[in-house]
């Protein structure tokens, strides 16, 4: 009897298991499967009359939230004065950074503004529009440090910390550590930049590598100096993330990015929230 | 001054979330106690059959860390219905803490003597009638105590509810902390909102312990 219950636990699991995986596959594979209703998406949006936009408010200048609850930044601008030519509302949706691109997949939002770079492997997931701005990295350390830096290969053999799942991790993967200029050991992952930062400004590691203008945000508080500002570590420029196949979605924001490139609209923005 | 200021702006701030944790808390508790009372009564009353069920989705939710079931829940339900971050999250952890609350129930079914059930079916109840006027009264009372426990723990996991997107207090303290880099203040803050909610959640509870204790 015990032994017959067990089995059927076993089987009632095994059951439930399957079903659970049997639900979930389809997130992977909904983008490729429904090409019909992608293609609707623009006017999907112009019927609800806002576009809904994931964003991970926790990354000063590009994207936070001031002391009355309002987003702020310069990708917060950006994407109203999109909408605003859009002619649709735009609504914003605060989410981690690492839920963005599944929230995006099953449809909860329209798109990501998020200081995002169109990686290779972002891109097998979601589309990317054209880059809105060009991407810096830059390397810093302590006030006293001696290092001097005319090229992110000098980093090499120096302790340095990243942030988990950025691009500028991986670039010390494959520029310093697969080389074997720097030992693996010395190579530090943090969950985020600013507590890299702190460590440097502690003397427990020498550097650390990141986007351009929050390190230089980070070193003004933590007091931190600027050894390099470089853009051959960056993989390309930030865009705005949308659903794999939303192809006409992708050619309206593509030309209204170019159009406020053009006519110095983000030139504006930029200058407003102190980007060079 | 400046610190006070930042303080005081931090604490405003902040405190805009305990509606939502509060909220939160709330929801996944009323549903996990209908989830947990109904699979604790099949678990101990039912058949095999439901019996199995009941077991299964206790064993299996339990084994499953709840940021997961809540990630899994918000994609897979927002499929057929639409749901708003917080009534997904909410529900997700409302069918958690369904589990935890079952095995809660479980025990304090099992503590009312056996022999009440057998005298209730002798003078001619039902086997629901049995439950709900003789045993049910008496079990609630059993669980209090344990399902306090619950409701602290459900309290604290409300701030895994922001995977998708639901700005309670501990989000919007990394929020503020991003904003200043001053994540002691922020931090501190949120743990002074928990602390105090924690304990508001004791005290009402310890409330209804002592007005509803069995005479025995």
């Amino acid at each position: 009897m015990k032994k017959r219950i067990a089995m059927g636990l076993l089987l009632i699991a095994a059951l439930l298991a399957l079903s659970a995986c049997a639900a979930v596959q389809p997130t992977t594979q909904q983008p490729g499967a429904a090409p019909a209703e992608d293609s609707g998406k623009l006017a999907q949006i112009k019927a609800a009359g806002k576009i809904v936009v994931g964003t991970s408010a926790d990354y000063p200048p590009y994207e936070s939230i001031d002391a009355d609850g309002n987003f702020v930044g310069f990708d917060m601008d950006l994407i109203r004065a999109i909408g605003e030519r859009l002619g649709v509302e735009v609504e914003i949706q605060d989410m981690p950074f690492d839920s963005l691109i599944a929230a995006l997949q099953e449809g909860k939002i329209d798109a990501v503004i998020a200081a995002m770079q169109a990686t290779a492997e972002r891109d097998e997931k979601v589309d990317f529009t054209i880059p809105y701005r060009m991407t810096k990295d830059a390397f810093a350390a302590a006030q006293d440090s001696t290092l001097v830096m005319e090229k992110p290969e000098d980093a090499a053999g120096h302790s340095i910390g990243v942030q988990t799942g950025t691009v500028q991790e991986r670039w010390v993967q494959d520029n310093l550590v697969a080389t074997g200029l720097t030992p693996a050991d010395k190579v530090f992952s943090y969950e985020r930049a600013d507590q890299a930062a702190l460590d440097v400004a502690n003397g427990r590691i020498e550097l650390l590598l990141m986007d351009a203008e929050p390190a230089m945000e980070l070193a003004k508080q933590t007091g931190l100096k600027i050894l390099l500002i470089t853009e051959s570590t960056a993989e390309g420029g930030k865009s705005i993330a949308i659903p794999e196949g939303a192809s006409d979605l992708k050619a309206e924001l593509d030309r209204i990015i170019q159009e406020l490139i053009d006519d110095g609209t983000i030139q504006k923005i930029q200058e407003t929230h102190g980007l060079p | 001054m400046d610190f006070a200021q930042n303080l005081v702006t931090t604490f405003n701030f902040i405190l805009q979330g305990v509606g939502v944790t509060i909220g939160v808390t709330l929801v996944a508790l009323a549903v996990g106690l209908v989830f947990g009372v109904t699979m604790a009564m099949a678990r101990v009353y039912g058949n095999p059959l439901l019996q199995a069920i009941a077991a299964a989705y206790s064993v299996i939710i339990r084994a499953v860390p709840v940021v997961v079931i809540i990630f899994i829940l918000f994609f897979v339900i927002a499929r057929f219905v639409n749901l708003s971050p917080f009534w997904a999250g909410s529900l997700a952890l409302g069918f958690t803490s369904g589990a935890y609350q079952s095995e809660i129930f479980r025990g304090a079914f099992r503590a009312v003597p056996s022999g009440q059930m057998i005298a209730a079916r002798a003078i001619g109840m039902s086997k629901l009638q049995a439950i709900r006027s003789i045993i049910l009264p008496q079990a609630v009372r059993l669980a209090l105590p344990a399902w306090g426990n619950e409701a602290t723990l459900v309290l604290k996991d409300s701030t895994l509810v922001f995977v998708v997107g639901v700005p309670e207090i501990l989000r919007r303290a990394q929020q503020v902390s991003a904003r200043t880099l001053e994540p002691f203040v922020a931090f501190s803050v949120a743990m002074l909102l928990y602390l105090v909610l924690t304990l508001l959640t004791t005290q009402i509870l310890q409330w209804f312990e002592r007005r509803y204790r069995l005479q025995m």
